[in-house]
């Protein structure tokens, strides 16, 4: 038999159970917030520094005068940022209108109709057109694609371009058009890839209900699928725009660089990105590198602004996950 | 007030299944670990809420040392629950919080010196879907907690503690030429032998059990309900069962919860098994042990 | 209304058999429309590229001094490109490491606002990137260096790195969570030993499509590293990447050998590219189908 021994004194029993006040884990925990502060300070330092070195600028044509200004003349030290911002919201809207319909097809093609097996090698070939460097995108589209398109540009410059001026000549080419349509082809994946994943997240049950009633696969995509993702749809088409504002180098080989605001769809132009990165290294007259900067900071503001409404809308729309450890 | 040694546990266990024991093995006899005076857990007046919800009411009853108490009732009376204060895992939920006294031998765990981790290594626990880790071999499983805790060090030590968990938990025989496979790739009752063998490993003095073999397939069951009886010897074990043969089996001690009318859980009845099922004190405890209800 | 006779079910409507089709036959149409630039643009780039894949002088060789010679080769681009890419992954993946894994553990008001500035990061037109560390680095140290260009592109990788261990960080499967905790294991070896490792697939994906991202940056390094025409490993001095020699020799040099010298860079740079996607991506589907046994 067992003989009962005491029960351990209660300081020591405690001291086993004791909170060790330097933890490992404190340890962790301070590194990693030093980390994450640190890289956000420098972020934001960054930004800082950006605005700083554009505000000659401002200082002298005004917020507003600069943003608006319409003659961009750096052998008269006469900048503003219209006839860039112009171009980027044009540029993009045609990359938009275009590619949103052909990324939704796409999207729901390799969700809905496409046979499983199909879908993730259909998805990857889609994605991978992402992965393409933007500048051999800007090389074959000189190169292959604008003169490809210039008949079909010159046919619709002659025809409804002449009731249209804004679809009329010049066509020399390079041109807003087809900036936009390389844009379009770039942003594709991105769209088509969050759609995917929005249209993914369609509740089984309603659609199983719409084909167990006899609907056809439009008819599920037309009366569950559209209305629930439509606010992660949004967010796609954000994204999607995010992605045209910001791109630089294809944009630059495709778009003519011309500092005027062209008068149709077809003449040259040229957007922010595209005239900081043509025009920077050679930016020799006063004031010329600390206006591109300017121009930096205006995309930069807008591109924080779209970002900022497309982080809404998805957070919004998956309610954020706790899960973790 | 003499304090009791503090052997480390393991090294005054006999290797269990003695046909396999290799010769020179250390096979200290001994009379087994102190047994305590009084209980070595004891509730006092616990309450559980998970958010604005209510799961356990005003429970109070000790745990004996060295014996196995089972946990019976219907879903949703709190079995889990209070499981899970014994060893301070109910606050890891996120909105989960309990008021009441929880002792081990005497200190409150939830005392604000003290430290959760420290608990759980002396009051472990083995969940219901075995939770083995996937990219641990299955020797890492029982040995890497055991070297993290810093309960252990070097080769041989390792290989040691880890054969003698892997015996205690009865699977060493069939794991012993494939220690360096992944914890995941055994069927499901040798992954949950290998969970119980991991806790082994921190040489716990309480283990709790939330229904083990819920998972388990009937000749896996036995070999966990046949593992309780022989580890009862070193350690109490506390066991939530749905089961109320395998309650009956097992156990000495039996506790009888039931939801109230305000959807929380409380404390029925508690007694030595054997009268619980033959001659219970409360007539909701008779109709639940003889099927009428749950 | 089922009626006698062969005709069991309802025939779908003529019109919305024709509105399916005409669905059906536009998504192809889509998908074909989408997928013909990325075959026209390899194949394009592919034909006038392969020319010089023709000797291994192509990355072993600089671009010859005499501009007007052919032969030569881009050792120069390909090196400041592995260059500037390895220290920004240096950069890059331990703190996206750290700032996900902060996130989930510690989350509060410091995580929120870093995840934001992350997530505006991950929109942030590369340009905008090259203006940062422009009017940082560049301004400061008076001239262009390799060291700009890799910060300029350890900021652009972050993002991506930061969100996708952060994702698959947060798969981490609760059962796994639980049992580290009931172990009495602390927070950190818990995410360094056993989370993270589980979740290392999935990291080496973001990874991989990080720097393939960075590979292919050529705004970001126009106003930091700037390019450089000779060889070398000097990160305090302009440095040469393919992304670079492509943009000023493809279409802007006046000298046929460099044009096609620059077309054999697109080939090698969108090879590389392909390549890392598809090799991150194909970890990640091999992750899905590996796994314990249940």
């Amino acid at each position: 038999m067992n003989e009962p021994t005491a029960v351990p004194a209660l300081a020591e029993g405690l001291g086993r159970f004791r909170r060790r006040r330097w933890t490992g884990d404190l340890t962790f925990r301070s590194v990693l917030a030093v980390v994450t502060l640190l890289v956000s300070i420098v972020l934001a330092a960054m930004m800082a520094a950006s605005f700083v070195t554009a505000s000659p600028v401002y200082q002298n044509f005004g917020i507003v005068g600069f943003i608006t200004g319409s003659k961009w003349a750096p052998s008269f030290t006469v900048y503003g940022a219209w006839p860039f911002i112009y171009g980027t919201l044009l540029t993009s809207l045609i990359a938009l209108i275009l590619a949103v319909p052909v990324a939704t097809l796409i999207a729901l093609l390799l969700t809905e109709l496409a046979p499983a097996r199909l879908r993730a090698p259909l998805g990857i070939a889609v994605d991978l057109l992402a992965a393409v460097p933007s500048v051999v995108y800007g090389l074959w589209g000189l190169l292959v694609l604008v003169p490809a398109m210039r008949p079909l540009e010159q046919g619709v410059a002659a025809t409804i371009g002449r009731a249209i001026p804004f679809l009329g000549p010049p066509t020399p080419g390079p041109s807003y058009f087809a900036a936009g349509v390389v844009l379009a082809i770039m942003i594709v994946p991105i769209v088509s890839a969050v759609t995917r994943e929005v249209l993914a997240a369609t509740p089984r049950l309603q659609r199983e209900a719409v084909l167990a009633l006899g609907g056809t696969r439009w008819d599920v995509v037309r009366t569950v699928t559209l209305p629930i993702g439509r606010a992660g749809l949004l967010a796609a088409v954000v994204l999607g725009f995010g992605r045209a504002v910001g791109e630089t180098i294809a944009v630059t080989l495709v778009i003519g660089n011309s500092n005027n605001i062209g008068r149709s769809i077809f003449a040259p132009g040229f957007t922010l990105a595209s005239v900081i990165a043509n025009e920077f290294n050679e930016a020799t007259e006063t004031l010329h590198p600390e206006a591109l900067i300017a121009l930096g900071t205006v995309l930069l503001v807008m591109s924080v602004i779209v970002n900022a409404i497309a982080i809404a809308i998805r957070n919004r729309f998956t309610g954020g996950t706790h899960r973790g450890f | 007030m003499t304090t009791a040694q503090e052997e480390p546990l393991a090294r005054r266990l006999q290797p269990i299944g003695t046909q396999d024991a290799r010769p020179g093995s250390a096979a200290t006899p001994s009379p087994g670990p102190a047994l305590t005076a009084g209980p070595i857990m004891a509730v006092r007046d616990l309450n559980a809420w998970y958010g604005f919800r209510r799961a356990l009411r005003d429970v109070s009853l000790d745990f004996r040392a060295n014996a196995i108490t089972a946990i019976i009732g219907p879903s949703g009376s709190g079995k889990s629950t209070l499981l899970r204060c014994l060893d301070r895992m109910h606050e890891v939920v996120p909105g989960a919080r309990s008021s009441g006294t929880v002792t081990y031998q005497g200190i409150d765990i939830y005392d604000r010196q003290v430290d959760p981790a420290a608990v759980r290594r002396t009051i472990g626990m083995v969940f219901q879907q075995p939770n083995p880790f996937p990219t641990l071999t299955i020797y890492d499983n029982v040995a890497a907690p055991a070297r993290f805790n810093g309960l252990v060090k070097g080769k041989a030590a390792q290989d040691d503690l880890v054969e003698r968990c892997l015996r205690h938990a009865a699977l060493w025989d069939e794991v012993k030429d494939k220690l360096r496979h992944a914890g995941t790739s055994l069927s499901g009752g040798q992954q949950q032998r290998l969970c119980i063998a991991r806790a082994l490993a921190l040489e716990p003095r309480v283990l709790l059990m939330d229904e083990p073999c819920s998972a388990l397939d009937p000749t896996a069951t036995l070999q966990v309900e046949q593992l309780m009886s022989e580890l009862k010897v070193d350690y109490t074990i506390v066991i939530v069962t749905h089961n109320m043969q395998q309650a009956s089996r097992v156990s000495d001690v039996t506790a009888f919860f039931t939801m109230g009318d305000d959807r929380a859980g409380y404390l029925v009845e508690l007694d030595a098994t054997a009268k619980i099922f033959t001659n219970p004190a409360n007539q909701l405890t008779e109709d639940y042990v003889s099927g009428r209800f749950g | 209304m089922a009626s006698e006779g062969v005709l069991v079910f309802v025939p779908t409507s003529r019109g919305r058999l024709v509105r399916q089709r005409l669905f059906v036959v536009l998504a192809i149409a889509a998908l074909v429309l989408a997928l013909v630039p990325l075959v026209a643009v390899f194949g394009y780039i592919f034909a006038n590229g392969i020319g010089s894949f023709t000797s291994i002088d192509f990355v072993l060789k600089d671009p010859p001094s005499d501009l007007t010679a052919t032969g030569g080769g881009v050792r120069n681009a390909l090196v400041g490109t592995v260059e500037m890419t390895a220290l920004a992954s240096v950069v890059a993946v331990p703190v996206g490491l750290a700032i996900a894994i902060f996130a989930i553990e510690v989350g509060g008001g410091l995580a929120r606002a870093a995840r934001f500035l992350v997530d505006v990061l991950a929109g942030l037109p590369s340009i905008v990137v090259g203006i940062f560390v422009y009017t940082t680095v560049v301004v400061t140290q008076g001239h262009f260096s390799g060291l700009a260009g890799s910060l300029a592109l350890a900021i652009v990788m972050l993002p991506v790195v930061t969100v996708s261990a952060e994702e698959v960080l947060r798969l981490t499967p609760r059962p796994i969570a639980e049992a580290a905790r009931a172990l009495g294991l602390s927070r950190w070896r818990s995410i360094v030993s056993l989370f993270t490792p589980m979740a290392l697939s999935g990291i080496v994906t973001g990874v991989l499509l990080g720097i393939s991202r960075a590979i292919g940056e050529t705004a970001p390094l126009i106003f930091t590293s700037l390019g450089n025409n000779f060889f070398g490993i000097d990160l305090g001095q302009p440095m040469a990447a393919l992304p670079l020699l492509i943009y000023r020799d493809a279409l802007n040099s006046a000298y046929e050998a460099a044009r096609q010298r620059a077309f054999g860079a697109a080939l090698l740079l969108t090879i590389i590219v392909f390549g890392l996607n598809l090799l991150g991506r194909w970890l990640t589907g091999r992750r899905r189908l590996a796994g314990s046994r249940r």
